[in-house]
């Protein structure tokens, strides 16, 4: 009787937790549905544009009337968050080295200033940037505001403190006497570094590295200020669109954006694997 | 002999090719003219239709799309030093570029085309450029469906069978200010007084506040809303595009105004180094060609005035848009030199948003 009781309850209890991800589930792809199913909706006789769910017709129109504006944009996004999550990686993971490992005075303060970007608001962030490079241009003749520097600087300084986050988090648990170890057994620092403390942080720097490329990817407030004629992000340009436009192309868009991620998703799991992320808490056999 | 055979020869080739290069340079030879403007469709009708003879005059455009409150913030952080050359102007912020002084002075003899708008729509420091007439946008069907009497005033919203099914605009859309303006002064308040016109919002019941007149669209075909509260030209395009049977009421104000227009405007920046092009610019986009498209599609309402007669042959535009330049004129236009849109702002929230 025991026995059926226990079996009984673990059965409620795996339905309760496969109803609780089912839903969950539900609630994460269900607009990634409707944009796409939206977007397989043809134009009819009285109907030209119509945002309907699910389609009433199947028709790839509204994909080859996606303005040629937006995937210039898009490309310039991608390449701008590449380039942000890779510099915010260079900054970030020496950064949280210092952070974790040294012990020069001010400390905290360091810390809080890395933390900064996190705190402003974008808004404030972008305003800050196009004074900053006003300023600039008028002491060097040099203006950046409107240059993919320009651009890119604004967002390696919002994507930089999500690497700092996860590579510190990785290294304050990390085992300093693997890397004695190491010395010990005659290895130079450096090579210590690059042979033993990398491997051990890397699920860190990877999910710093998406994080900030999520990041720079869908950022509006800062590069509405920093973008310019022929330099206008995917983000911005969608949201300048919208003002006037309330077109499926836009669903359309949206659309190939959601493909174009899964598929990079689809790479790093083919390439570093996704749960190398999910070990940003603390690798095994650590600490 | 042969030698000054020869000279003549060149002399006449280089004639020729100096002549035919004049011939072939046109007014704005390497000139970049910058130009502040919105993005989607709405620049998208500006390369179409003036870009071409822009570049054909041998000048280049390039657009910085935003909305104009996102320009006037890039001008503000840039310390007046605009990002262009010719920027868009809603009328609540003319007092602020003013303010600001970042405008350039127009030359209206490079203007021409002004001559066909109404005096009020011009002046030394700004040309205008579009009017929307902000209406009440109902479902026909629906409404004579389910016996709800046609509304002609904003208090008509307020009804039981309209509860949670009418839209309004939040008063950070692009017709907020207006939106706000019109049941204000239709409830007796005026530019310093809004608690009327907040009350009535009140009241409504509104299902949703607007950010963006594309969801009017949206939710007219999802069957939420019934009514709402926005410019003539999203009720033309939620029939013309989503095939909603809808139509447009010119809400009655006063014994004196009915309807409410908005205004918007373009202004050179004092910075500009090619005022001249810039004002070429504004020439083209108030003229008779360029206004009567602009219209048709996006269903604004055009402010050289010479175009009505065209427009009033589309019958949806004659259906929805007010075309007589009297009535036009009896519209109710906000003196936004009275306003203090801050104040506004901190009222809504107060009243509204919380």
């Amino acid at each position: 009787m025991k026995f059926v009781t226990y079996r009984l309850q673990k059965a409620i209890g795996r339905f309760f937790f496969g109803l609780y991800c089912s839903i969950s589930y539900i609630f994460l792809l269900s607009p990634m549905v409707v944009v796409i199913g939206t977007s397989l909706n043809g134009p009819t006789e009285n109907v030209e544009a119509s945002f309907t769910f699910p389609p009433d017709s199947f028709s790839l129109y509204w994909y080859t009337q996606i303005p040629e504006g937006q995937i210039d944009a898009l490309l310039l996004s991608f390449v701008l968050a590449t380039v942000a999550s890779l510099c915010g990686c260079l900054l970030g993971v020496p950064a949280a080295l210092g952070l974790v490992r040294s012990n020069v005075p001010g400390k905290a303060l360091i810390s809080a200033i890395f933390r900064a970007p996190l705190q402003i608001p974008a808004i404030v962030t972008g305003i800050a940037f196009l004074q900053l490079f006003y300023w600039i241009g008028d002491l060097t003749g040099f203006y950046w505001q409107g240059s993919i520097i320009g651009l890119a600087l604004g967002h390696i300084f919002i994507a930089t403190p999500y690497v700092v986050g996860t590579v510190t988090a990785i290294l304050q648990r990390f085992d300093t006497r693997l890397e004695e170890a190491a010395v010990i057994h005659g290895a130079s620092p450096r090579r210590a570094f690059f042979r033993v403390t990398l491997p051990v942080i890397m699920p860190g720097v990877y999910a710093g590295a998406l994080y900030a490329f999520m990041v720079s990817f869908s950022d509006v407030p800062v590069a509405i200020f920093l973008s310019s004629p022929g330099f206008v992000t995917y983000p911005v340009e969608i949201f300048f669109a919208l003002e006037n436009d309330f077109e499926p192309s836009l669903m359309a868009s949206a659309t190939l954006v959601i493909i174009i991620c899964l598929l990079l998703l689809l790479l790093v799991q083919k390439v570093i694997g996704l749960d190398a992320l999910l070990k940003v808490g603390g690798s095994r056999g650590v600490g | 002999m042969f030698k000054s055979v020869k000279n003549a020869m060149a002399g006449i080739f280089i004639t020729l090719f100096l002549s035919s290069s004049a011939l072939a340079a046109g007014q704005f030879d390497g000139v970049t003219l910058l130009v502040g403007t919105w993005g989607g469709l709405w620049k998208d009708n500006q390369v179409e239709n003036i870009v071409s003879k822009f570049e054909a005059e041998g000048g280049k455009v390039e657009f910085v799309t935003g909305s104009p409150a996102a320009n006037f913030a890039k001008i503000v952080a840039a310390r007046g030093q605009a990002p262009f050359d010719v920027v868009e102007i809603l009328a609540a912020q003319v007092k602020d570029y003013h303010e600001l002084d970042v405008l350039h002075p127009l030359d209206l003899s490079l203007i021409p085309n002004t001559e066909f708008l109404s005096e009020s729509r011009y002046n030394e420091w700004l040309v205008g450029s579009w009017e929307t007439q902000e209406v009440i946008c109902y479902h026909k069907d629906k409404f004579a469906e389910e016996g709800i009497p046609v509304p002609t005033t904003y208090r008509d919203l307020v009804h039981p069978k309209l509860a949670g099914r009418i839209q309004f605009p939040d008063i950070n859309s692009g017709g907020g200010l207006t939106g706000l303006a019109g049941v204000t002064f239709a409830e007796g308040g005026d530019e310093t007084n809004i608690e009327p016109g907040l009350n009535l919002v009140k009241e409504m019941n509104v299902l949703k506040f607007w950010a963006r007149g594309g969801e009017t669209m949206a939710q007219f075909e999802s069957g939420d809303i019934i009514a709402s509260v926005v410019h003539a030209g999203w009720c033309l395009r939620t029939k013309k595009l989503a095939g909603q049977n809808v139509t447009t009421v010119h809400p009655r104000i006063n014994d004196e105004l009915v309807g409410v227009a908005s205004e918007g405007w373009f202004g050179v920046m004092k910075n500009s180094k090619n005022a001249e092009a810039a004002q070429w610019y504004i020439n083209q986009f108030i003229s008779a060609d360029y206004q009567l498209k602009m219209a048709i599609k996006t269903g604004l309402v055009p402010v050289n005035q010479s175009v009505f007669e065209a427009m009033a042959e589309d019958p949806l535009v004659a259906e929805m848009i007010v075309l007589d330049p009297e009535k036009v004129a009896n519209q109710l236009r906000v003196d936004y030199s009275k306003v203090i849109i801050p104040d506004w702002t901190d009222q809504w929230n107060r009243a509204i948003a919380q």
